[in-house]
C-alpha cells in the first residue's frame, strides 16, 4: 500500500502546482518542442527530397540517417558533449549544461525519425502526384512545398511521434544538460535523480505528467485524423 | 520538346518516337502531326500505346528516340483518365491548377461545371464523375495552346459524358488544340477530326475522321472498327 502514499502526494503536488514542478516540467516542454520544430524544419524538406530526387549521395544519406534511428540516445549526447564542450570545435558557443545543450542534443535524437518518416509519406504521395507536378512544370522547390502540404496530416502525426521520442529521452539531456536544478533539470532526468534519492512522490509526479503527455499526444493525433478524415483531406 | 512550329498549320510534330522498356518495343518509329485547332483521336486496341503516345507528345515520358516539336509545356495541359485529386477543397484545388486565376475567374468555372455549390467540398469526396469535370475544367481554364485527354469520359455517366463533350467542343472552337484518346466509337465520330490509330505501338493508320469511319484502308483500321 505504500506505493499509494507517494501516488497521492504526486496529485497533490500537481493539484497545487509546485513551483518547483512546474518550472521542470516548463523546461522539458520548451525544450522538447523546440527541437521538434527544429528536426521537422531540417527533416521534412530532406524527407522530401530523398523521396523525390535521385542524386549522387542519396542512399548514403538514406544509410546514415537510417543508422541514427537505432542510435543509443547516451551516444549522441556523448558526442554532442565532445562537440560542444570546451576543447570542442564547437566550444567556442559556450553552450555546455545550457538548455541550447539539450535542445541540439534532441533536435539530432529526433531529426532521423522525422527524415525517415516523412521521406516515406512523401514517396507514397510522390508516386501518386508526380505525373500531375511534371504535367503542371512545377519547380523543385513547388513540388517539395505542394508535397509536404498534401501530405500534412502525415507531417503532424510524425511531428508528434518526434515530441514523444523528445520529451521521453534522458540519456543525451543529462549528458549534456547536466541536470542542473532551475537550470537544465527536466522530467526525464529529475525523475533519474528523485528516485535515487528516494523522493518517489515527486518522481511519480513527474511520471504522471509524462504519461498524462503520452496520452494527449495519442489523443490528440486520432482526433486530428478523424477529423482530417471527416474533412476528407486523409483519404 | 522545343517551342519551334514546324509549319503554321501544324502545332505539333513526333518523328520517329520510339520507346522500349525492358526490351519489349512499346512505341514503334511513330511519326504525326497535329493540325493546329484540331481535334485529333489516337485509336487502338487496349496496349495499343495510345495513353503512352499521349504521354510522350506530353512530355511525360522520355523517348529512346525521336524528336517532337510543339508548344512548351507551360502552354499544354493534360486530364489523366483517373484524375489526379489534391487533398484540399474543390475551390482551392482549381487553384492549384491555375493559379493566376482570380476568384471570381473560378467561381465561374465551377458554375459552368455546376459545381459552384461544392466549391468547399474536400475534392476527394467528389463523385469520380465530378472530379473528372474538376480536372477538365482545371486544364481548360488556363487556356493552353493544346490539350490532351486520356479517355476523358471512361466511367462516366451520360450526363458527365455530354459535359465533357461540350466544353471540348466550346475549346475547340475557341482555336484549342485537342488530342484525346477513346474508346467509343460513337464519341470519336462525334468529336473527331483528324485519327490515328495505333497496333502494337506502331502507327497503322493516319486520316481525316470521317473518311476513316466511313473507308478505312488499312485491314487493322477494318478489323478494328468491326470491333468497336
Amino acid at each position: 500500500m505504500d506505493i499509494l502514499i507517494p501516488f497521492q502526494i504526486a496529485l497533490s503536488m500537481l493539484a497545487s502546482g509546485d513551483v518547483e514542478l512546474m518550472r521542470i516540467i516548463g523546461l522539458s516542454l520548451t525544450v522538447s518542442l523546440t527541437a521538434v520544430l527544429a528536426s521537422l524544419v531540417i527533416g521534412l524538406p530532406m524527407g522530401a527530397l530523398l523521396a523525390t530526387y535521385r542524386f549522387p549521395g542519396r542512399t548514403a544519406l538514406i544509410v546514415v540517417s537510417n543508422t541514427f534511428l537505432g542510435m543509443p540516445p547516451v551516444v549522441i549526447g556523448l558526442v554532442i558533449y565532445l562537440l560542444i564542450s570546451r576543447s570542442g570545435p564547437l566550444g567556442f558557443m559556450g553552450i555546455l549544461y545550457t538548455p541550447a545543450a539539450m535542445m541540439l542534443a534532441q533536435t539530432v535524437l529526433v531529426l532521423p525519425l522525422s527524415i525517415a518518416l516523412s521521406r516515406q509519406a512523401f514517396e507514397s504521395l510522390n508516386g501518386e502526384y508526380a505525373p500531375l507536378f511534371q504535367s503542371l512544370g512545377l519547380g523543385r522547390f513547388d513540388r517539395v512545398r505542394a508535397l509536404v502540404f498534401e501530405a500534412r496530416v502525415a507531417l503532424l502525426t510524425i511531428g508528434l511521434a518526434c515530441f514523444g521520442r523528445a520529451i521521453s529521452e534522458v540519456g543525451a539531456v543529462m549528458i549534456v544538460g547536466g541536470n542542473i536544478r532551475h537550470s537544465t533539470r527536466v522530467m526525464t532526468t529529475s525523475i533519474a535523480l528523485a528516485t535515487s534519492m528516494g523522493e518517489l512522490a515527486f518522481a511519480m509526479a513527474l511520471g504522471l505528467v509524462l504519461l498524462l503527455v503520452a496520452l494527449t499526444i495519442n489523443i490528440v493525433s486520432q482526433l486530428m485524423r478523424h477529423s482530417f478524415r471527416n474533412l476528407g483531406h486523409d483519404v | 520538346m522545343t517551342s519551334e512550329r514546324p509549319a503554321p498549320d501544324i502545332i505539333m510534330t513526333a518523328r520517329d518516337l520510339t520507346l522500349r522498356r525492358d526490351g519489349v518495343t512499346l512505341l514503334d518509329s511513330v511519326s504525326a502531326k497535329i493540325r493546329h485547332g484540331s481535334i485529333t483521336l489516337l485509336l487502338g486496341h487496349n496496349g495499343a500505346g495510345k495513353t503512352l503516345l499521349l504521354n510522350c507528345l506530353h512530355g511525360l515520358i522520355g523517348c529512346d528516340a525521336g524528336t517532337i516539336t510543339g508548344p512548351p509545356l507551360a502552354r499544354q495541359k493534360m486530364v489523366f483518365q483517373k484524375p489526379i485529386i489534391t487533398r484540399r477543397t474543390t475551390g482551392d484545388h482549381l487553384r492549384f491548377l491555375c493559379p493566376k486565376l482570380d476568384n471570381a475567374t473560378i467561381h465561374e468555372w465551377l458554375r459552368r461545371a455546376e459545381m459552384d455549390r461544392r466549391a468547399n467540398a474536400p475534392a476527394r469526396m467528389l463523385s469520380g464523375g465530378e472530379q473528372q469535370k474538376l480536372a477538365l475544367i482545371g486544364a481548360l481554364a488556363a487556356r493552353p495552346d493544346i490539350l490532351f485527354l486520356d479517355e476523358p469520359t471512361a466511367h462516366l455517366d451520360f450526363a458527365a459524358t455530354r459535359f465533357v463533350e461540350t466544353m471540348v467542343r466550346q475549346a475547340h472552337e475557341d482555336g484549342m488544340t485537342i488530342v484525346m484518346t477513346s474508346h467509343n466509337r460513337t464519341q470519336a465520330e462525334r468529336l473527331g477530326e483528324d485519327v490515328i490509330l495505333l497496333d502494337s505501338g506502331r502507327i497503322v493508320e493516319t486520316a481525316p475522321a470521317d473518311r476513316f469511319f466511313s473507308t478505312p484502308s488499312h485491314p487493322l483500321a477494318k478489323q478494328y472498327l468491326a470491333h468497336l
